[in-house]
């Protein structure tokens, strides 16, 4: 008995490596945009929600006619957060599979250590949401469509001082680079503003699921603004266990917090909830609400960030590739960088800078009647342009 | 060409972690469940030193090979004071304990990881990526000759008499102790020099990759090739380095996939595909 | 203030406790760390979504949680680690930590990898004594563990199941030579700490009001920890082990002036007792 299942083992395994063949999706004159996000481990959500917006924005521009009269394929792969993975994908879409552009759905590690390999390959990369600095500095041909952590942040002191008011405030920063630039960007503006400052200010690590111990200690120092910068799970639980406490005070978060998951997750507790980000669902911009219709249609979920900046990632090239009317990577890459007053799903995008950070509004929203809507926009060019 | 080669890269390092992997635990019996921790610590003196020190690739390598093996030295001594399950935990724990090192302490690049690493050249010339497959090819070679001399060495007998049975072996005069360290000591080393190659392929490196879930990949490695044989680590690294990649079209399914094969395999075939034990070796042995 | 934390501390010690237990029970009668619990441990929050389909009760839910659970601890017990117990210690680990990943793989693909909110909605309140706040959620995780804990404590000490347990965890040889049917005794440990395993999952995706496919790792590790601080194989350690850690942690947490990684205690914890005290607390 156990010969016969050790040999279907064996049988087994040779058989997979001959039944696995590459799909070929031979279309004669297609257009092929690469992408990767985590489809598996533990940010599979976020690859996810990656993935269904840059899907939905093929799909869109295929059934309006393609690209230059061609078809659009996506070529996606599952990266696993792993850095490794990244680069054999990386090496693989630009080497196999002939992308002329691609998108990273991914986190800033995996985005990072890919960012190189389609530099030297001279592929235009969009960094959909990744926010490591490094990033772009890999070179030219590599965007970011998201906010930099200090510009973000920025925004956030800005609508604590000028729209809510706040003297004391309690700051959370995620133990991580992206909550540290968050911190930096939010204390730069109150600085520049002056009249506030920060009474309470912990990090705490990614994955912590109970704040209980840190929000006693902030409430003691009795601020007026509890400053949270956290991705959903976190700010869901920080949301409930504030309520939980018993403690009114209002919640400031930023992008992180922008997915339906948060909403479903902290229940009524994310009520009065203001967060800055990128989507505004209130845009009457019919750009943005067909998005929001078509994701939600589509995919029976409603949008988050992440599906929304991968969408226009995929846009944004879509549109390079159009004003280059060609489908060379170079050309590619200097229209790309060339587009102004671009309207996006996530607002008007102003241009690229040098350094290729977008510059962009940041839109700041609040939980109202347990959905998120227009609570202001933030402008000011002082706040929202990037360090370079 | 390009993605190929990558992957014969990644199969080689694979193949000399699996190796190194294989004194300890093949050779010795010493259950490694950190192992990971042994290859990061490889990856990051070598792009420490490179980094910091401005050296280049040739400086770097055998330095963090012998950095690796004092630090296996010194962490292979927790493993003197238990035993079996007990030193499993020590070495879960040791990987996660180097990790959150390299993740948290400012030296190491917290978060943000170690960039800007070079890639190897000779004489002002950056190797093309066939160079470094070649160079790899040539460094996995040499390690599975190190290992095999090892193996066949009065260490390899010492190893083995300890693995055999501890008891017996110490009171044949074999000193146990020294023998452990030596393990992780040889086992370090070559992880080490995996550790840099990774480095200095994949220019950047973070703690997230050096994590528990790879010591769970190198250990599978060895076991489902054949523990405690070379031929065994080479399948092994082979068939974990090549899956990922083949059943990409499965893509959804791969992890769980991999997971049901590790369970399959312990259950029914735990000697391993041509272990010494392993019926299919039997056979194409018996063929032959 | 100081209050709040303790408070706090003990309800995820709670947490901590019920699920290590398991693993202690286990490890005590088979000597296999099964690692493959802390994904039992999620298959308690995960069935509380098929009870709730059912009959949307929270009753039901930790019953019907428990029993599924209990199941699968059985059926691995057999089907898994009894064929491959006289391999040598490597085979069930890595058999062990394949099903832990197999179950989290499992779960992402029915249930999707969104975290999944639980389907019942508690409005905790938050009862006041003086100055003193007491939040309705930590009161209910702990008095819950508090009442397992109890049952557990009953059944180990005060039945004949239980002295079985204790005697072939003793020593399997001699407690079958007494005529004790290892067999049953192991297959019953299995059942009880998955069974507590699954309540504490239940728990959790009530207190968190989140369900998701990689609850599993932290507590993996974690549990790791405890057993071994409070000394593998013996219950009255993991009590006091799984208490104490959920203590340090919030009170760690709450005072500490810089960024502190919860887990890391867990680990550290773990290391110093692997090289000053190996057999834990209270451990042989």
């Amino acid at each position: 008995m156990k010969k016969v299942v050790a040999l279907a083992l064996v049988v087994s395994l040779v058989a997979g490596f001959g039944w696995a063949k590459p799909r070929k999706a031979n279309l004669k004159g297609a257009i092929k945009i690469g992408f990767f996000s985590p489809l598996t481990g533990f940010a599979a959500a976020d690859g996810l929600s990656a993935l269904r917006g840059a899907k939905l924005a093929v799909e869109e521009i295929n059934k309006s006619g393609g690209l230059l009269g061609k078809k659009v394929v996506l070529v996606n792969y599952d990266d696993r957060v792993k850095s490794s993975e990244a680069v054999a994908i990386a090496r693989k879409l630009v080497t196999k599979d002939r992308v002329v552009a691609a998108v990273s759905g991914s986190y800033s590690g995996p985005t990072r250590a890919a960012a190189p390999i389609f530099q030297q390959f001279k592929i235009p990369m969009i960094s959909a949401y990744a926010v490591h600095p490094e990033i772009t500095k890999a070179g030219n041909y590599i965007f970011r469509n998201g906010f930099l952590g200090t510009v973000e942040g920025k925004a956030m002191g800005e609508v604590a001082l000028k729209f809510l008011r706040a003297k004391r405030i309690a700051l959370l920063v995620i133990d991580n680079d992206y909550g540290h630039s968050l911190a930096e960007g939010v204390k730069m503006r109150i600085r520049q503003l002056g009249g506030a400052k920060i009474v309470y200010e912990k990090a705490y690590s990614i994955g912590e699921k109970d704040f209980t111990p840190l929000l006693t200690a902030a409430k003691a120092q009795k601020p007026d603004l509890l400053i949270a910068t956290a991705y959903y799970n976190e700010a869901a639980q920080i949301a409930r266990q504030v309520k939980q406490m018993g403690w009114r005070i209002q919640i400031l978060g930023e992008e992180g917090y922008d997915s339906p998951k948060f909403l479903e997750l902290a229940g009524d507790a994310a009520e009065g909830v203001i967060i800055t980000t990128n989507l505004n669902r209130d845009d009457l911009s019919s750009i943005t609400q067909n998005f929001i219709k078509n994701f939600k249609a589509r995919y029976n979920e409603d949008p988050d960030m992440v599906g929304a900046s991968s969408y226009d990632a995929i846009m944004l090239l879509a549109k390079a590739i159009k004003k280059a009317h060609s489908t060379n990577p170079a050309r590619i890459r200097d229209a790309l960088q060339s587009l102004q007053n671009e309207v996006l799903a996530t607002g008007v995008l102003y241009r690229f800078t040098q350094g290729r950070e977008v510059v962009k509004p940041v839109q700041v929203q609040i939980v109202k009647n347990g959905e998120f809507h227009y609570y202001g926009i933030i402008a000011d060019p002082d706040v929202v342009t990037p360090p370079w | 060409m390009n993605y190929y080669l990558t992957i014969l890269i990644y199969i080689g390092i694979n193949s000399i972690l699996a190796l190194s992997l294989n004194i300890i635990v093949g050779y010795a019996g010493q259950i490694s469940l950190g192992h990971a921790a042994f290859y990061g610590i490889g990856a990051y003196s070598s792009a420490l030193i490179a980094t910091k020190l401005g050296v280049s690739f040739w400086v770097a390598l055998p330095s963090a090979i012998v950095i690796t093996a004092i630090v296996g030295a010194i962490l292979g001594l927790p493993s003197l004071r238990v035993s079996e399950d007990f030193l499993a935990i020590t070495t879960i724990g040791i990987n996660f304990v180097v990790q959150a090192v390299f993740k948290y302490v400012k030296f190491f690049g917290g978060a943000l990881g170690v960039s800007g690493i070079p890639f190897p050249s000779l004489g002002g010339h950056r190797f093309s990526l066939a160079a470094f497959a070649v160079m790899t090819a040539i460094f996995t070679v040499i390690s599975a000759l190190v290992a095999h001399l090892i193996n066949t060495s009065w260490i390899g007998l010492g190893l083995k008499a300890v693995r055999e049975d501890e008891l017996a072996a110490s009171s044949s005069g074999v000193n146990v102790y020294k023998f452990k360290v030596l393990a992780f000591v040889l086992g370090s080393a070559l992880a080490g020099l995996a550790g840099s190659l990774y480095a200095h392929f994949m220019m950047f490196i973070t703690a997230d990759d050096f994590g528990f879930p790879l010591s769970i990949a190198i250990l599978s490695m060895i076991v489902i090739g054949g523990i405690g044989t070379v031929r065994g680590a080479f399948l092994g690294a082979l068939l974990l380095t090549i899956m990922p990649e083949v059943f990409r079209p499965l893509s959804d399914y791969r992890m769980l996939v991999y997971a049901i094969l590790l369970i399959l395999f312990m259950r029914f075939l735990p000697e391993g595909l041509i272990g010494d034990e392993s019926i299919v070796w039997k056979k194409i042995r018996g063929k032959a | 203030m100081l209050l709040q934390q303790i408070i706090n501390g003990l309800a995820s010690g709670g947490i901590y406790t019920l699920v290590a237990l398991g693993l202690t029970l286990v490890y005590g009668v088979l000597k296999i760390l099964h690692i493959a619990h802390a994904g039992i441990y999620a298959l308690g929050a995960y069935m509380a979504l098929i009870a709730y389909k059912i009959y949307p009760n929270i009753y039901f839910a930790f019953f019907f949680a428990m029993v599924s659970t209990a199941l699968a601890g059985y059926l691995v017990q057999k089907y898994l680690y009894w064929p491959i117990i006289d391999q040598p210690r490597i085979v069930p680990l890595i058999a062990s930590i394949g099903l832990f990943l197999a179950l989290e793989e499992l779960y992402r693909l029915i249930w999707g990898p969104y975290v999944i909110p639980f389907p019942q909605k508690f409005h905790w309140k938050t009862y006041t004594i003086g100055k003193i706040r007491l939040p309705g959620a930590d009161l209910f995780v702990f008095a819950l563990s508090l009442i397992f804990l109890a049952i557990l404590y009953w059944i180990v000490n005060r039945t004949r199941i239980g002295l079985a347990m204790r005697a072939v965890a003793d020593d399997k040889e001699v407690a079958e030579a007494s005529g004790i049917n290892s067999k049953w005794t192991i297959a019953l440990s299995f059942i009880i700490g998955s069974a507590l395993a699954g309540a504490a999952g239940l728990m959790v995706g009530v207190y968190y009001n989140s369900i998701y496919p990689t609850m599993g790792d932290v507590p993996a590790y974690k549990s790791l920890a405890v057993i071994v601080v409070g000394g593998m194989g013996s219950i009255e350690g993991t009590v006091v082990a799984g208490f104490g850690l959920g203590l340090l942690e919030a009170l760690l947490l709450g005072f500490l002036p810089f960024a502190f990684p919860r887990d890391a205690l867990a680990f550290i914890a773990m290391i110093i007792f692997l090289l000053i005290k190996p057999e834990g607390l209270f451990g042989r």
